[in-house]
């Protein structure tokens, strides 16, 4: 039995929902997320709070609203410069070759072997810990995959026969590049860039978890997550919500991706 | 899982586990590794915790952080104050059997003076901080005499410090004969055991232990001492849920909890709980130099705007009541005037807002997320209440390591903070004030109270002490260089096996602890 | 092959320079210091500058990156600033620890999740399909500390069949040293059967569209043939590869399960020396991660040519 539009139809779902989560939580909140009620700490899910609350009393439907815009800017902001960057420097090292190329590639691999807690600790003190200071940190630690797997694209396709006749067909570089090489690269993106978008969502959790707090001016699902481990005991509502909550998320932008990659990705025009 | 073998695997790990447990073994949980086993020198307060459950100074705290005579049986001091006769306790042996006599005293102190031992303390008696210690001699097997520069009235609570390993005597062997550090070898109620770094450390009964006395009554690092379980391990745990599950399948048999986890243990059939106190001071710093918060009136519109009662309720889980005082309440300089603090008044605090001219800046408060500490929380409550009369605030998360390098540089606005331990009013006084251009981490720089300070660390009468503190307190009160908010609460869950333990001063002392079968 | 391995590895001894110069400069671009978090708040600034000057630490950033450097050549990667131990034999003895740990974990992942990965891929869009690419994304996105902490929580208190705490070596005692062992790396199976199933699902897809997949349709192949003779071994080669990247990646994220089970290994050891601000020990256990990020790769890429029958390693 197959089913591509039942799945898309779920992913397109999960994202649809997640989206106006997060445009509803960015206007308006049941509760103010911020706000401390310590008559109200560790309530269990009752008509006032759907969710339930939190150790300060904070409504947990509240901030997950919040967090919701929070998570999904920083995670989509990360991906977007991971790509962005780790495209141009694997085409230019895949299309230069040469001595420029082991260069790149001799920093890339160094920055892939860094363990991400450091390079994050590292990247955060550096550009400064706040919500903009973890994009950079991230987007950098993800870079070198992106870079090393458009590169690989590049050097495999170079030789090619359509990119061959493309350049005999007198195209310029740029648009052999632009035209025929960079559609290949869109499916192994795709399943990078869905990954990446759910590490993100968890890197936050994991360096709070290790005592490396992510700034939380608002509230984010990573750290409402970490934050919540404590109370798994008296308080399990804390931490199954968000972590529902990136779930299913997760699962939205894979079934997306899928979709999206099969739509984009040239070998598969004209198939089905 | 196919149901058969992992039934086997549970009765055989059963089976081993059971083995060790009969033997009068404790297990103990600590969150981290100890430093070095060298007495005062690579160390930090768990380390300190460990080697001095094994070794012991002349004088040592008793439970309300005041020096009394431990290895010595007593004090004398000459009428001019500068020499200290201290006479030395008979019947006491090093663990290697030898008998304690004056000249160990002088060996280890001649050690400690040595720049090759790196003692921690090494300028509190070489006259570089003002004290020092001219000439110590032996002038019979029982007798040391220490000679000062200047009569002090902190020589002996110095000698006592924790953090300087109470400046404790030990055997020569417990040094190899190239110099280096073996393993201590001193004269407490346990011996050394076995340390594998990074897994547990642990120490055994000292049968020949002389108590300074045997009514079981326990008092600071003085008192009734006798070593009553056989080995003692120090499990080391760093995840505060593995520490509780590990307590409540029996594998722990004591350690420290997180405060809001004593509700929760304290339905556990198998557990007691026991909330102790200690002279850690939480609170919130506040950089008097940073242009918008040298203004004093903005700095008493934040002091009034916090509500005491939910803060400190909220941070310690309910365990701990608010001290606004910089002196811990077991002191017995803590009296009427240190226990008026900081009012909580919103509508004050509105109105001193609008009489500081604060135009909406936002003030940033720094904070750390260690699970142990509750420098999070402060500064979670401090934001909101701070928000609720108009005052901007955001929260900076940062890592300890970093924290505590922007408190050394004084970079900051305001931070959550935690103070170690001090007992002496006049030294819990001094950490937090002194002049910003020698020393960027002071806080409260204002010379009249500095002299005020300066004064109470040569005056030993005490009625005149309290004087020069209370003055002190209410200059603080009304100047608001910083906010102290409460002081630890350390909550320790045990085995309804173990008996006789007292929590105190963040110390997990062992003796007089039982292990029932 | 012996050559194309010797290449490899003068290959990457740029990549280890340029990781030992950036540790070193990354680290202490990093505000904190060691000599400040040894004495903690009650020191002065006098005892701070005392101390790093027997650490060595006020001398300029060149001259200790020399020091270091030439004791490195030498193979001597210097001792802890913490705990005053020798750097490498500490980082191997934690790095046993943690490679059984990953080794074991990674290789039952993969043998669960490849096939899985592979099937939901030929059954793409499938029920099955969105049941198991469902199942790998729940797994994946708990994150290991809460996984480990239900699992402890339910083998270690409600069944009692694990131990809750501690941790003895294999080599000191074999069966309990394994007992203590299954946790870590049941969380870390778990965990790493989502990342698997998703990247062998991926590369799978990826060897289905390609034309000799349609051919072999074409030419009325059975699909289980097609499936067996032509997409699983030629998909096995891309998974293998990406397999070697999760390993090498694994060795510094296993701090987190280390962390929950009281396993003393190397991910723990890189955290709390980053906490500690150990410089000799982080240097030493980032150019010994690198290390054997790129020695993984290379076995991987050796091994290559066993799955892929049409790469011959040169």
């Amino acid at each position: 039995m197959r089913l591509p539009a039942f799945n898309a139809l779920i992913g397109g779902g999960l994202i649809g929902g997640l989206l106006i989560a997060a445009g509803t939580g960015a206007l308006w909140t049941p509760y103010d997320p911020l706000k401390l009620s310590f008559r109200e700490k560790l309530a269990a899910p009752s008509a006032a709070h759907w969710l339930g609350t939190d150790e300060f009393g904070r409504d947990v439907l509240s901030r997950l609203m919040a967090g919701a815009a929070t998570s999904v800017w920083i995670s989509l902001l990360t991906v977007v410069l991971a790509v962005i960057f780790g495209t141009l420097i694997g085409l230019f090292s895949g299309y230069v070759r040469g001595w420029v190329d082991r260069v790149i590639m001799a920093f890339n691999d160094a920055l892939l072997a860094f363990p991400g807690i450091l390079l994050a600790l590292g990247l955060l003190a550096v550009v400064g810990a706040n919500k903009y200071g973890i994009i950079v940190a991230l987007g950098i630690a993800y870079t070198p995959s992106v870079a090393r797997i458009v590169r690989g694209t590049v050097l495999s396709l170079r030789e090619k026969e359509f990119i061959a006749a493309s350049r005999v067909m007198g195209n310029s570089e740029a648009f052999t590049m632009t035209r025929h090489i960079l559609p290949n690269c869109i499916a192994p993106l795709t399943v990078l860039a869905t990954s990446m978008f759910g590490y993100v969502l968890l890197a936050e959790s994991s360096l709070s978890f290790l005592g490396l707090g992510v700034p939380p001016p608002a509230p984010t699902w990573g750290n409402m997550l970490a934050g919540a481990r404590p109370y798994i005991g008296q308080a399990m509502w804390l931490g199954i919500f968000p972590g529902l909550c990136i779930s299913l998320t997760l699962l939205g932008i894979n079934l997306l991706g899928d979709a999206v990659r099969d739509r984009l990705d040239p070998r598969m025009r004209g198939m089905r | 899982m196919n149901r058969l073998p992992a039934h086997l695997i549970g009765a055989a790990v059963a089976a081993t586990l059971a083995g060790p447990a009969l033997a009068q073994s404790l297990t103990v949980s600590v969150a981290a590794d100890v430093r070095s086993i060298n007495p005062g020198v690579n160390r930090d307060d768990n380390t300190d915790d460990f080697v001095l459950q094994m070794v012991e100074g002349l004088v040592g705290y008793d439970e309300g952080g005041t020096p009394g005579s431990l290895l010595a049986e007593k004090i004398d001091v000459s009428a001019d104050g500068k020499t200290y006769i201290f006479t030395l306790r008979k019947g006491v042996k090093f663990h290697n059997g030898a008998p304690l006599t004056s000249a160990d005293v002088l060996w280890s102190w001649n050690r400690y003076m040595d720049p090759k031992t790196d003692w921690r303390c090494l300028t509190e008696f070489d006259g570089r901080n003002g004290l020092k210690v001219e000439a110590v001699e032996a002038p019979d097997a029982n007798t040391v005499t220490m000679k000062l520069n200047a009569p002090n009235a902190l020589f002996l609570d110095a000698l006592a410090r924790t953090d300087c390993a109470m400046a404790a005597v030990i055997h020569k062997d417990s040094v190899k004969a190239d110099g280096s550090f073996d393993k201590p070898i001193g004269t407490g109620p346990f011996k050394m055991g076995e340390w594998k770094r990074n897994e547990f450390y642990t120490m055994s009964a000292f049968e020949d232990y002389a108590s300074p006395r045997a009514d079981g009554k326990t008092d600071g690092y003085l008192g009734s001492k006798r070593p009553l379980v056989k080995d003692v391990k120090f499990l080391i745990v760093r995840d505060p849920a593995t520490v509780k599950a590990g307590l409540l399948s029996g594998a722990i048999d004591m350690g420290g909890i997180l405060n809001s986890d004593v509700d929760e243990l304290r339905k556990a059939p198998s557990l007691t709980v026991q909330v102790g106190t200690n002279a850690v001071r939480h609170g919130l710093l506040i950089q008097t130099r940073d242009p918008l918060l040298k203004n004093v009136k903005l700095r008493q519109a934040i002091a009034a705007a916090i509500d005491y009662d939910e803060l400190v309720s909220a941070a310690s889980a309910d365990l701990a009541k608010p001290n606004n005082s910089p002196l811990y309440p077991g002191s017995s300089y803590f009296g009427d005037v240190e226990k008026q603090g900081f009012k909580y008044d919103p509508t004050r605090a509105k109105k001193l807002l609008q009489e500081s001219g604060y135009k909406g800046e936002t003030i940033t408060i720094l904070a750390n997320k260690r699970p142990t500490a509750v420098s999070f929380p402060q500064a979670v409550v401090a934001q909101a209440m701070l928000q609720a009369i108009g005052i901007k605030v955001e929260i900076e998360v940062l890592e300890w390591a970093t924290q505590l390098d922007r408190y050394n540089k004084g970079n900051y606005q305001m931070q959550a903070f935690s103070y170690s331990a001090r007992f002496d009013p006049a030294l819990a006084f001094e950490q937090f004030s002194g002049n910003k251009d020698k020393q960027p981490r002071k806080i409260w720089e204002e010379p009249q109270a500095l002299a005020l300070i300066d004064k109470a660390m040569t005056v030993a009468d005490k009625a005149e002490r309290q004087k020069l503190f209370d003055e002190l307190h209410k200059r603080y009160i009304a100047e608001v260089p910083m906010i102290f908010t409460f002081n630890g609460v350390e909550p320790y869950a045990l085995s309804k096996r173990v008996k006789g333990f007292q929590a105190w001063q963040s110390k997990q002392r062992m003796w007089e602890v039982t292990l029932a079968n | 092959m012996l050559r194309f391995a010797l290449t490899r590895i003068v290959m990457a001894i740029p990549t280890l320079l340029i990781v030992a110069v950036s540790v070193f400069v990354l680290i202490r671009l990093i505000p904190g210091d060691p000599a400040s978090l040894m004495l903690g708040d009650l020191a002065t600034p006098a005892s701070i500058a005392d101390l790093r000057a027997r650490l060595g630490l006020d001398q300029s950033l060149f001259t200790q990156f020399g020091i270091w450097f030439s004791h490195l050549l030498k193979g001597d990667l210097g001792v802890s600033i913490n705990s005053q131990e020798p750097i490498l034999p500490l980082i191997l003895s934690r790095f046993w620890v943690s490679a059984q740990i990953v080794l074991v974990a990674v290789f039952f992942a993969s043998l669960v999740a490849v096939p899985a990965g592979v099937i939901a891929a030929w059954q793409q869009d499938s029920t099955l399909d969105l049941g198991l690419v469902g199942a790998a994304t729940l797994l994946l996105s708990i994150p290991t500390f809460w996984l480990g902490l239900l699992l402890l929580l339910f083998f270690g208190l409600k069944l009692e069949w694990l131990p809750v705490v501690g941790y003895v070596s294999i080599g000191d005692d074999p069966w309990r040293g394994i007992i203590y062992l299954i946790m870590p790396i049941l969380t870390l199976f778990l965990h790493e059967i989502g990342v698997i199933l998703r990247m062998a699902r991926a590369s799978t897809l990826e060897v289905l569209r390609l034309d000799y997949i349609t051919h072999a349709r074409a030419k009325g192949l059975s699909e289980g043939a097609v499936l067996w003779r032509h997409a699983f071994k030629n998909a096995f080669g891309p998974t293998w590869t990406l397999i070697g990247l999760v390993l090498g990646n694994l060795l510094g994220g296993i701090a987190v399960v280390e962390t929950v089970f009281t396993i003393p290994g190397l991910g723990r050891l890189l955290v709390d020396s980053i906490f500690a601000r150990d410089y000799p020990v982080i240097q030493g256990c980032m150019l010994f991660v690198a290390f054997c990020y790129v020695l993984v790769n290379l076995v991987i890429d050796l091994c290559y040519p066993i799955f892929d029958p049409r790469v011959t390693a040169q």
